[in-house]
């Protein structure tokens, strides 16, 4: 392989409000090379793809594409300088030809007559772009009928077909099978023998192995290291990833008596979604629940919760089933503050106080008449044990911190006297003060005998909130870890389905 | 080759047959309940009726396929009727009132399409506020009363014979191939597909997607126009009101074309089927001697059948 360099990107900083998604980051791509990118969520992938595509502007540092500075602006800019980014969700148009999603915005017109589009010159370049690519997909044939795999090849000869140099990829193989896998690892094969370059971005380490050149490892907006694929083994890789200092904003007593089985889930099955789920959770207790995107723990929760149906096996909460509805949940004490709290957990354009009690209105009020006397002395309470920053309990929802919200979701299901909850991400897009505050107050909801399952993508969070960890992969629980067996790499190691 | 055009067409036609079995089925039954509708005549008159609506239900798929809606197309028609009927009256001779008309509806499709894109409203809203517009626009110009007899000129349209066929079914099958072009052979019909099923990958195309989408509603007010010379000719005359629910049968005739308000699925042959689905249904009722308000009630109770049923068969 030739080792001459086609892009650099030197000290690349950039600062979000908040957070510095990049800090002084360099990144170097070979000709004909596939670098393999990873790290954690969070780690500065994407946007460090994304200043590259020219999505966004680097605060500092330059790019230098064939050894040349590189201003880019934006998308369209970033495409004729070579360089084409495939997006994980997939931009084609599914009601139009294959040829003419190559195409798009850029289509030949005809020879003869003027204002028309000249399909059959579209068919015939498209038809031996695929076949360059070894792909057999008929260039005619509508997008909307292509399997994911054919629709992830269009994608790769319409990055093809403004002639790039450089094609990113990010996490290409997350929607395809095995087989599907194996096409498009030939394709990449077939692109960089033409001495194209690719960035690839990957959750699974594996594949690091399997396509890879070399691998850089993104932690917390910083550059980890650079190595050659020969010399690097999973371990040095995950260890790089995961090796930040853990620090003590999880304040957790483990030392609470567990009492009553919360739930218990026997060998639950939901076609295609999940398999052979066994679970049990115990009033004092937080369960974690780890795996990656896509690995089946937001579908568990909704199965528990009742807002989706299951196949086979049994769901048991405090010794009760309740099968397929959430109000037969929330009436025995479940609560689930959902991941996508803005769409799922509240209504946005109700007060504060409306959210509070929204789910609790039977047990407040019985006769269905709401006395607003009674809702304010009970919101208040809320707000007050809960510290709820707002000017007024009328306040609009949508007005409040992400951090606020989350806590007005809390305060409803505690306001139901909830004594099981699930949260999905509870301080997912939250900052660090009002996080370390969630996590106190999930201490103390199980030191007064409530039950928690808790689903997190942050390790440091599952580590240090679970008494015990489920983890996941693939619709299936591939080991449950105790406290002391919970290390990042034991849950890394199981969320990828690594069994060695 | 061959084969494979007729794999694209099978598969455009796959989208639509809840259209097909309506027409048919509607056509046997009226054929076995009345004695006249299966007559050269009747037939013939069903597609001189059918050709306003094909017309305009033609802007209408377009607009559909984009993800949009435009209410305002049957006022529009009134509207443009009637700026044709006094230009008429004002002598000012058929090409410069047909030429006006058009405009008339052009310019309240680029209004339409300029709201929608440029103040991000959503078309249902917006166009709803333009069919009050054109609707009290016709009104005003009329004060509120028909205009009438405009001569043998504007009656040609609906009466005349070109190659021994009747106008309105000429000019309904010159729209039809010139629309057809428009979508499936230039960049801007490429665009009202790509517009409904993925905007976002359009405009990362560097495509203009907002002069697109205003495009397309300023074809749909040409079209209802073109119909509106039609509507014109065949009553030799212009009513302020006359569009008024047409934007309902165009609507309902594209739904049951197998054309989907979301991302930009359907095919414009499905309309014309679903336009004369509706027209026969009408049709056939008038022979049976049904009032037009059961006719309504009719065409509502078909439209919501046809959509139960593209739903068991999961299209």
């Amino acid at each position: 392989m030739a080792n001459d360099v086609v892009l650099q990107l030197e000290r690349i900083s950039k600062q979000f409000p908040g957070v510095k998604a990049l800090d002084d980051v360099n990144f170097d791509l070979r000709r004909g090379e596939v670098h393999m990118l990873v790290g954690e969520n969070g780690a500065g992938k994407s946007t460090l793809i994304k200043i590259l595509a020219g999505a966004h502007r680097q605060d500092t540092g330059r790019i230098v594409l064939n050894g040349q500075p590189a201003d880019i602006h934006n998308p369209a800019q970033a495409l004729g300088l070579g360089v084409s980014v495939i997006y994980q969700e997939f931009n084609l148009v599914p009601f139009i030809s294959v040829a003419q999603n190559i195409f798009l915005g850029r289509e030949p017109r005809h020879p003869k007559i003027p204002g028309l589009i000249d399909h059959a010159r579209m068919n015939a370049e498209s038809q031996a772009l695929l076949e360059s690519l070894s792909v057999d997909i008929d260039p005619r044939s509508m997008v909307h009928y292509l399997g994911v795999a054919q629709q992830q090849m269009v994608e790769v000869a319409k990055a093809l077909s403004v002639n790039a140099r450089i094609v990113v990829m990010d996490e290409p193989t997350s929607a395809l099978t095995t087989r599907e896998i194996e096409q498009l690892f030939a394709a990449i094969k077939r692109l960089t023998a033409r001495g194209v370059s690719v960035i690839y971005i990957s959750h699974r380490l594996e594949e690091v192995f399997q396509i890879g050149d070399r691998v850089t490892v993104l932690r917390d907006g910083k550059w980890i290291t650079t190595m050659n694929v020969q010399d690097a083994t999973m371990d040095v890789i995950i260890q790089a990833m995961v090796g930040r200092t853990i620090d003590r904003m999880f304040p957790r007593d483990f030392a609470i008596e567990k009492g009553e089985v919360a739930l218990t889930v026997r060998n639950l099955h939901r076609h295609g979604v999940l398999q052979d789920i066994n679970v049990t959770v115990r009033c004092g207790e937080i369960v974690g629940l780890a795996g990656l995107v896509g690995a089946g723990r937001t579908e568990l929760a909704r199965v528990i919760f009742g807002a989706d149906p299951y196949d086979a096996g049994e769901v048991t909460i405090f010794g009760r089933t309740v099968r397929g509805s959430p109000a037969g949940c929330v009436a025995i004490g479940v609560g689930f503050l959902p991941e996508d709290r803005k769409r799922e957990g509240l209504a946005l354009i109700l007060p504060l106080r409306e959210n509070v009690v929204v789910a609790s209105l039977r047990r407040l009020f019985p006769w269905g008449i709401i006395k607003r006397a009674k809702e304010h002395s009970v919101v208040t309470d809320f707000v007050k044990s809960l510290d709820i920053v707002t000017p007024s309990i009328n306040r609009m929802t949508k007005f409040l911190s992400g951090g606020t919200q989350q806590k007005v979701v809390l305060a409803k299901w505690l306001c139901t006297q909830s004594r099981f909850l699930i949260f999905d991400e509870p301080t997912r897009g939250i900052d660090v003060g009002t996080k370390a505050e969630i996590h106190h107050l999930m201490n103390e909801m199980v030191k007064q005998g409530a039950a928690i399952l808790m689903i997190s993508s942050e390790l440091p969070e599952v580590l240090n909130m679970s008494d015990r960890i489920y983890v996941m992969h693939k619709g299936r629980i591939t080991k449950e870890l105790s406290r002391e067996e919970a290390t990042p790499e034991a849950i890394l190691r199981h969320a990828m389905g690594v069994t060695t | 080759m061959s084969e494979t055009v007729w794999r694209v067409w099978a598969r455009r036609a796959a989208l639509a047959p809840g259209a097909v079995y309506a027409l048919i089925v509607l056509s046997l039954v009226f054929g076995v309940f009345t004695a006249q509708f299966l007559t050269l005549h009747n037939l013939t008159n069903v597609g001189m009726q059918g050709s306003v609506l094909i017309i305009v239900s033609l802007g209408m798929t377009l607009i559909i396929l984009t993800e949009g809606i435009d209410l305002s197309l049957g006022p529009v028609l009134g509207l443009a009727g009637v700026v044709l009927a006094l230009c008429v009256k004002q002598q000012m001779g058929l090409p410069l009132a047909i030429l006006l008309a058009i405009l008339a509806g052009a310019a309240f499709g680029a209004l339409n399409g300029v709201l929608i894109t440029r103040l991000g409203l959503p078309p249902f809203v917006v166009t709803l506020g333009s069919f009050g517009m054109a609707q009290g626009l016709a009104l005003v110009l009329t004060q509120g009363s028909s205009i009438a007899g405009l001569g043998p000129a504007v009656q040609y349209f609906y009466d005349g014979r070109i190659l021994g066929i009747q106008v309105p079914i000429v000019m309904t099958a010159i729209t039809f191939l010139v629309v057809y072009i428009i979508l499936y052979h230039t960049k801007f019909g490429t665009y009202v597909f790509a517009i409904g099923g993925n905007q976002e990958a359009l405009s990362l195309a560097g495509v203009r997607t907002r002069l697109y989408k205003t495009g397309v509603y300023v074809l749909g007010g040409i079209l209802a126009s073109v119909a509106a010379l039609v509507m014109t000719a065949r009553m030799n005359g212009a009513h302020p009101t006359v569009g008024v629910g047409l934007e309902f049968d165009a609507i309902v005739s594209v739904i049951l074309g197998g054309t989907s308000f979301e991302r930009g699925r359907g095919w414009l042959g499905g309309t014309i089927i679903g336009a004369l689905a509706v027209s026969v249904l009408r049709n056939g009722l008038n022979l049976i001697g049904l009032s037009t308000s059961w006719q309504v009630t009719a065409v509502g109770m078909v439209i919501i059948l046809a959509i139960v049923v593209d739903g068991l068969r999961g299209i």
